[in-house]
């Protein structure tokens, strides 16, 4: 397919196409959404692995339930509901088994300067071992709206609650990852 | 404003959005109360120190997995089974469970021996068949091989991408199987394959071959897909060549922006 042509679509049209039958487009929306996708699960799990298990796990599921699609909300908000209960479900497989902190892997991103990689890997680790220890929902509306850059009206629509709930969510969630990285590198956050 | 009101405010300042009467607001708050002050100054200071967080990219499996499941689906779709009857569903079960082909069944013969072996070992003694595992894992390794070359030449668009699927579990491709994943990347009419036959030959960039095939694979490309992911393998090659490559295939093709612009970038980040 030639996925050049079909630049000028938006998501919508093109899950539409997808849902009537023209599956061969959701190509289209894997080479658009998949790396964003692969970074909130990342954020969120913190395994790489599990992380591209299930960005396959949500096309899949995207076919299975493309006659569902009404088109009535942004595409993103569909895409990532579909996300969050791959990932819910994920958990419930996983039924705990390890905490999730034990599960992190080393980040794998770009090089930072020589002179400041070891300062700067040594941040990410506490960032992330950080945000292991936010509830699921917190990090989740950290994620959406400090990385993906995610309205809190979008993250509402999302998560089916209020906009109040969510900004409570984030201002609670930046407070305490404050706090947790404050205790676990003895010293401050500036 | 209140205290209440200025924390109501923090996630919207946070992210950016407040407007000018807002901001202000804020801003005056935060001067007259220490507390608050420090409270602002604190959540900025996380909100910031996230953006440290490198975004992350896949593995180049994903895509060859997500090609994979997208092809056999529409694969799938096309030959659904209407109105069968239980004898039929049993008999098409039975055909899809034992393939046709000699290769293929030669193959599941050949991993049925080797499980049968490999139970062998544990109920005898262990030093007497490492040799046997080892040799094992060969034979198993030449199968794997000589299916995917196989697969590779079928007309089914969905064997073929399980064929080049199977290259890539090969511990050390001969010169047949990467001779067959390049003839895909240059003629096979599926951009799914070609794109495939390129994360396919990312594994096995430091063979003299592929390299030398690598270069030569761009100018045959129409597909921009194809292009960008081929630009982007032959960046990863860092060598003179790859940059001459790339230059060649900007002045003599006819691009659009985005492959021109990755082109372009691709040259700049070459490094020897």
């Amino acid at each position: 397919m030639n996925i050049g042509k079909h630049q000028a679509l938006t998501d919508t049209q093109v899950m539409e196409n997808v849902r009537d039958g023209k599956i061969e487009q959701l190509a289209i929306l894997f080479e658009r959404h998949h790396v964003p996708l692969f970074n909130f699960l990342v954020r969120l799990t913190g395994s790489r692995q599990v992380s591209e298990d299930l960005v396959q796990e949500i096309f899949c599921r995207i076919l299975k339930y493309r006659h569902s699609y009404r088109g009535t909300s942004k595409f993103t908000t569909w895409l990532f509901q579909i996300a969050r209960n791959a990932h819910i479900d994920h958990l419930r497989k996983q039924k705990s088994t390890y905490p999730l902190e034990e599960q992190w892997e080393e980040p794998t991103g770009p090089d930072p300067a020589p002179e400041n990689e070891f300062e700067t890997g040594a941040e990410i680790a506490l960032l992330q071992q950080a945000m292991s220890r936010l509830s699921v929902k917190k990090r989740e509306v950290l994620i959406l709206s400090r990385f993906h850059g995610m309205k809190y009206r979008e993250i509402a629509d999302l998560m089916g609650c209020q906009i109040g709930t969510v900004k409570a969510h984030v201002h609670r969630a930046v407070k305490e990852l404050g706090r947790i990285y404050f205790e676990i590198s003895g010293g401050s956050i500036s | 404003m209140n205290c209440q009101q200025f924390r109501a405010h923090i996630p919207d300042y946070l992210l950016g959005v407040l407007d000018p009467v807002e901001q202000e607001g804020i801003q005056e708050h935060a001067a007259a109360c220490p507390a608050c002050r420090a409270e602002l100054e604190s959540l900025s200071a996380v909100w910031t120190k996230l953006g440290v967080m490198p975004e992350e990219l896949p593995g180049e499996g994903l895509r060859t997995r997500f090609y994979s499941m997208l092809e056999a689906y529409k694969q799938g779709m096309e030959h659904a089974p209407r109105n069968l009857g239980w004898k039929s569903l049993l008999s098409g079960w039975w055909q899809k469970f034992w393939p046709q082909r000699p290769a293929l069944q030669f193959g599941i013969t050949l991993l049925l021996v080797a499980t049968a072996l490999t139970a062998g070992y544990f109920l005898r003694g262990e030093a007497a068949h490492r040799a046997d595992i080892a040799s094992l894992r060969r034979e198993v390794n030449g199968t794997r091989q000589m299916l995917a070359v196989s697969l590779l030449e079928q007309p089914a668009a969905s064997k073929r991408l399980y064929g080049v699927n199977l290259s890539t579990r090969t511990d050390s491709p001969n010169a047949e199987t990467l001779k067959a994943l390049l003839f895909a990347l240059e003629n096979d009419p599926s951009v799914n394959i070609r794109l495939a036959a390129v994360d396919a030959l990312y594994l096995f960039r430091n063979d003299p071959v592929v390299r030398e095939g690598i270069l030569n694979a761009l100018d045959g490309q129409e597909s921009p897909l194809v292009q960008i992911a081929l630009i982007d393998l032959i960046v990863s090659l860092r060598e003179e060549r790859a940059a001459a490559a790339l230059k060649h295939f900007i002045r003599s093709k006819d691009l659009i922006p985005d492959v021109r612009l990755r082109a372009e970038e691709g040259m700049q980040r070459i490094r020897f």
